[in-house]
């Protein structure tokens, strides 16, 4: 043991002084020659003769030397770090090719690396839960009214929990508007509500305090817990925090505890939660999102199958209008993130691969090419006695070099990529802000490196093994060919590129197409120069009739500041997922009780003018539709397309709730264009409108202001102040184009689209940069050929045409090889398209002829170069 | 080379250099392999430059030290001597041989027949 630590350290130290030590061997053999010499002299030979006697009982200095350099040395390191200065050298010699090569695959390095990290963040990475897999969603269904993913009642879920047996527990939550008095006014603020059992359901403690207990939820009690971001925000971390009292929707609220930095649940986050019983009297009223732990053991299916036979017999036991409900499981991380972005970032993170295969294939050719250049370095080094493992750890080391080289570049591109997609990416993608550089991140940045190094090495490795090793005749001339297996190779990698390169290209496509048709979908209103302004009541206005009166004052103001054109008030523009209700309506036949899933809003008379909405029938509503008038309300299209089928609604009656509910009717006096207000992917819901004078009306409402100033921001202050002179204690909770809310909607797509471009034209790019390459390299080798040719009477244009027709024919094979996969991996993604077909033959047809384009262009300079070939010259043996 | 000289027996030259430097006390390299060849009887085939890389090995494992010095004819030369270390690996090297060596010679000595 003690003499293999000897032996170790001996060996380092020899690393460190190698030369002098070869120094010293060399001084030391040298006496050794000049004593024996001495002695053979004194024998009575010659100093000549005796000096060749020394030599002949020494044996062979060099011999001795390398032995000895061996022995001091660890062989395996000696060696590669004579590789490794060799690698270095030989790049050097080539900046061309180094640089080229480094650039591509450092690029391409980056690019996937950063793929990696949104993909590990937003799909990969276990959501911040005790067992999260465990977790599950529970929906209400209705297919008949095409509701999916709809929220449900308490009553239901105390239903569900009492039946079923698949479960833990069920819990429940949502975002509710809260509003929290402050030293300097009111303001809003992120408030949700949940089932005192969330926490113990998640898994999740708090992090200073307690959970809530369900007797504080049974007796509204009123406690709260804050976000750490609050506590940071509002109390620097301090542990006083706890017992400290805040005035939540007018309400002095203890708070109970502190949740984990982070805490957030299926897109509700906020800042502060308040408890909310979990076994309601009565059926129906607001509606919940519901998170259930699945017991061990117990699969989604078999969670599934159980709940399908609970809805059965559910519907059963209730009455006609509330039946025809299913509910849905789905698991927690298949919410969190949908089914599309998921498949979005599949297909990006494939792509972003692509670009990776050719990138690797373009300086895979390319040391091919160069490969072939060295055949002759190749088979003199094998003449010297190296064999072929030599040979090919030495072609190793080299693209090793050349890997480590371009993924510290690109893991340099890649940490500069990642803080551009956290600030550029869109809000909508969840766990967008978990992206981050960390160890998995370099982890994938060094196995993409070393993978690309191997790749990239292998290839010429492969051919310099099967390459006869002694020059021959032909290779040392001027007619190199470069071995027609390498030959084989790289056009096989060009045809590769092309394919892969208009598998994305069509890709990028038929997303751009989709895009293009998303933002020309006609939204049913004008959002181009409108402002959007939230405003809520102070809780000290807890009659109803007092907030209408304070909207419409406010409305008034509002309409009198320069710059004003029109403003209108609805009580949520953008409602994200509405409920599904019971309504009644009176037709031809008499009255029908239906349930549909429309929205009901609360307007103003101007709003249709404000947001340009345009009015198919009828009248919209007027100052004389008051509270003491007869209730009248609007339709859109699709509510009376959906409850009046080709009958005119003007005139008609309905009321929510069912026929003798008692509930008031509703005279329609008229019908406006379909308006997308849940995106313009999606189509338009029946709407149903009431006259904000009309109605109870809600905390907080929005205004829209169009306006003729084209300095949208600038008005804000006006605006602000506006509202200001009616009441200071309104909240604003914010004024913002029309047209940035909407851009929120497509942010997603527009990520998509831009990312998927991007790499596709990358592709394009290097697939041309190899097809460049192999056709100049192609020509480089037979400039004899070709000066043969040309010899015997063909044309230039005959040659021309001869370079061009072989990079076509290579790039169309690849074309076509391409368009296959495109057409398949279209249907694949066709979820991901707008309006446009997987098989678009315009997209198809654009991309071939863009290929086409490229593929002749990067020939041309080549097939040029060729048809200049100067046939004496090329000729001329030399 | 004269054909009836035997080769260093595989693994024996370390040896008889670490007996050599007990023997005569720190030598240079040069003399190391004229005392071995000497005391063979210029039995052996002894290429001298394989000398070096064993002297090497065993400075590499620390059973002898070097140090440049002066030759008896005045040359700079690395002198080798036996460590402490050396010593001891010598007295149980040789007890290996002794048993070694007496095991072969026993079987070199069975008389036919037996």
């Amino acid at each position: 043991m003690i003499t293999r630590l000897r032996i170790f350290l001996f060996r380092l130290r020899a690393l460190v002084r190698a030369r002098q030590m070869d120094r010293d061997l060399e001084d030391e053999i040298g006496s050794h020659l000049a004593e024996a010499a001495e002695e053979y002299i004194r024998q009575g030979l010659s100093p000549e003769e005796a000096r060749r006697a020394a030599r002949r009982s020494f044996g062979g200095v060099p011999q001795t030397q390398e032995i000895c350099r061996q022995v001091r040395s660890f062989a395996w390191l000696e060696e590669l770090s004579r590789d490794l200065r060799y690698a270095l050298r030989t790049l050097r010699k080539n900046p061309a090719f180094t640089v080229t090569a480094a650039a591509t695959l450092a690029l391409a390095i980056g690019a996937n690396t950063v793929m990696f990290s949104v993909v590990d963040a937003v799909l990969l990475r276990p959501l911040p839960y005790r067992a999260p897999e465990e977790l599950a969603m529970l929906w209400t269904e209705d297919p008949a009214i095409n509701l999916r993913e709809g929220r449900s009642a308490l009553w239901d879920v105390a239903q569900w929990r009492e039946r079923s047996e698949s479960f833990v527990d069920i819990a429940t939550f949502d975002s509710v508007s809260t509003l929290l008095t402050g030293a300097d006014g009111v303001e809003q603020a992120d408030g949700a509500s949940m089932s005192p059992n969330l926490l113990s359901v998640l898994g999740v403690q708090p992090i200073l305090g307690r959970a809530f207990s369900t007797d504080e939820a049974g007796q509204r009690q009123a406690v709260i817990l804050i976000s750490h971001r609050f506590w940071q925000a509002r109390f620097g971390g301090a542990p006083d925090a706890l017992g400290a009292t805040l005035i939540v929707n007018g309400l002095p609220s203890q708070i109970v505890g502190v949740l984990p930095a982070g805490f957030a649940i299926a897109g509700v986050d906020a800042d502060l939660w308040r408890p909310h019983p979990a076994r309601p009297a009565v059926r129906g009223g607001q509606t919940w999102f519901v998170v259930a732990r699945l017991r061990p053991g117990v699969s989604d299916g078999h969670a599934q199958t159980e709940m399908s036979a609970i809805a059965r017999r559910l519907d059963d036991e209730l009455p006609a209008e509330a039946r025809n409900q299913g509910i849905a499981v789905v698991p927690l991380s298949l919410y969190v993130v949908g089914p599309q972005p998921r498949l979005a970032l599949w297909l990006l993170g494939a792509a972003v691969f692509c670009v990776f295969l050719i990138a690797a294939a373009n300086v895979t050719s390319l040391s091919l090419a160069r490969g072939a250049a060295r055949a002759r370095e190749m088979a003199v080094r094998a003449a010297l006695g190296a064999n072929a493992g030599r040979l090919v750890r030495q072609l190793l080391t080299e693209s090793l070099v050349l890997a480590v080289l371009s993924g510290s570049i690109g893991t340099l591109l890649a940490v500069w990529g990642i803080r551009l997609v956290r600030a550029f990416g869109p809000a909508t993608l969840p766990r967008l802000n978990e992206v981050s550089v960390d160890l998995r991140v370099l982890g994938c940045a060094i196995a993409i490196a070393l993978l690309s190094g191997i790749v990239v090495g292998l290839a010429p490795a492969m051919t310099a093994l099967r390459r006869d090793l002694r020059p021959s005749g032909e290779e040392s001339g001027r007619t190199v060919s470069g071995g027609s297996s390498s030959r084989r190779m790289r056009r096989s990698l060009v045809v590769a590129e092309f394919a892969l390169a208009i598998v994305l290209l069509v890709g990028a496509g038929l997303l751009v197409r989709s895009w293009w048709h998303v933002i020309n979908v006609d939204v049913g209103f004008d959002s181009e120069r409108v402002l959007l302004m939230g405003i809520s009541t102070p809780p000290a206005l807890t009659v109803p009739a007092e907030r209408t009166a304070l909207y419409l004052r406010v409305l008034e103001e509002v309409q009198a500041v320069p710059g004003v054109e029109r403003a209108g008030i609805i009580d949520d523009l953008f409602t994200g997922n509405p409920r599904e209700r019971v309504i009644t309506v009176e037709r031809n036949d008499g009255a029908v009780t239906e349930r549909a899933r429309l929205t009901s809003d609360e307007v103003s008379p101007d709003f249709f003018a404000a947001m340009g909405t345009p009015l198919l029938r009828g009248r919209v509503f007027s100052a004389t539709d008051r509270i003491d008038a007869p209730l009248v309300a609007i339709v859109n299209e699709a509510m009376a397309r959906r409850s009046w089928p080709r009958q005119d609604p003007v005139g008609r009656r309905f009321t929510f709730g069912a026929r003798d509910a008692g509930a008031p009717w509703f005279t329609v006096v008229g019908v406006v264009g379909d308006m997308r207000r849940q995106g313009p992917e999606r189509t338009a819901l029946p709407q149903v409108f009431v006259s904000l004078a009309q109605s109870p009306a809600s905390r907080s409402v929005n205004l829209l202001i169009r306006t003729s100033s084209d300095d949208l921001l600038g008005m804000g202050d006006a605006l602000r102040e506006a509202v200001r002179r009616v009441d200071r204690n309104a909240p604003i909770v914010g004024v913002a184009p029309l047209e940035q809310q909407l851009g929120t909607y497509v942010a997603q797509r527009r990520f998509q689209t831009s990312l998927l471009t991007g790499f596709s034209l990358v592709a394009l790019l290097m697939a041309a940069v190899g097809v460049y390459g192999l056709i100049q390299y192609s020509i480089a080798t037979r400039t004899r050929e070709i000066g043969l040719r040309m010899a015997i009477g063909a044309q230039r244009a005959d040659i021309f045409r001869m370079v061009v027709g072989e990079g076509l024919a290579l790039s169309v094979t690849g074309a076509v090889i391409g368009l296959a996969g495109a057409w398949w991996l279209g249907r694949a993604g066709s979820s991901l398209l707008f309006g446009v077909a997987a098989g678009d033959p315009l997209t198809f047809a654009t991309v071939l002829l863009l290929l086409i384009a490229v593929a002749a262009a990067a020939c041309y300079v080549p097939a040029r170069r060729a048809m200049n070939v100067d046939p004496i010259r090329a000729l001329r043996v030399t | 080379m004269t054909p009836d000289k035997s080769d260093v027996l595989y693994g024996t030259l370390g040896l008889m250099v670490v007996k050599t430097l007990e023997a005569l006390g720190p030598l240079h390299g040069y003399r190391i392999a004229r005392r071995i060849e000497q005391i063979s009887g210029n039995q052996l085939a002894l290429n001298q430059g394989t000398l070096y890389p064993a002297l090497l090995k065993l400075e590499q494992m620390g059973w002898i030290s070097s140090r440049w010095g002066t030759s008896e004819t005045g040359r700079r030369v690395k002198v080798y001597a036996l460590t402490r270390a050396g010593r001891k690996q010598l007295a149980r090297e040789e007890a290996q041989w002794q048993r070694a060596a007496g095991i072969v010679e026993r079987f070199l000595k069975i008389p036919e027949g037996s």
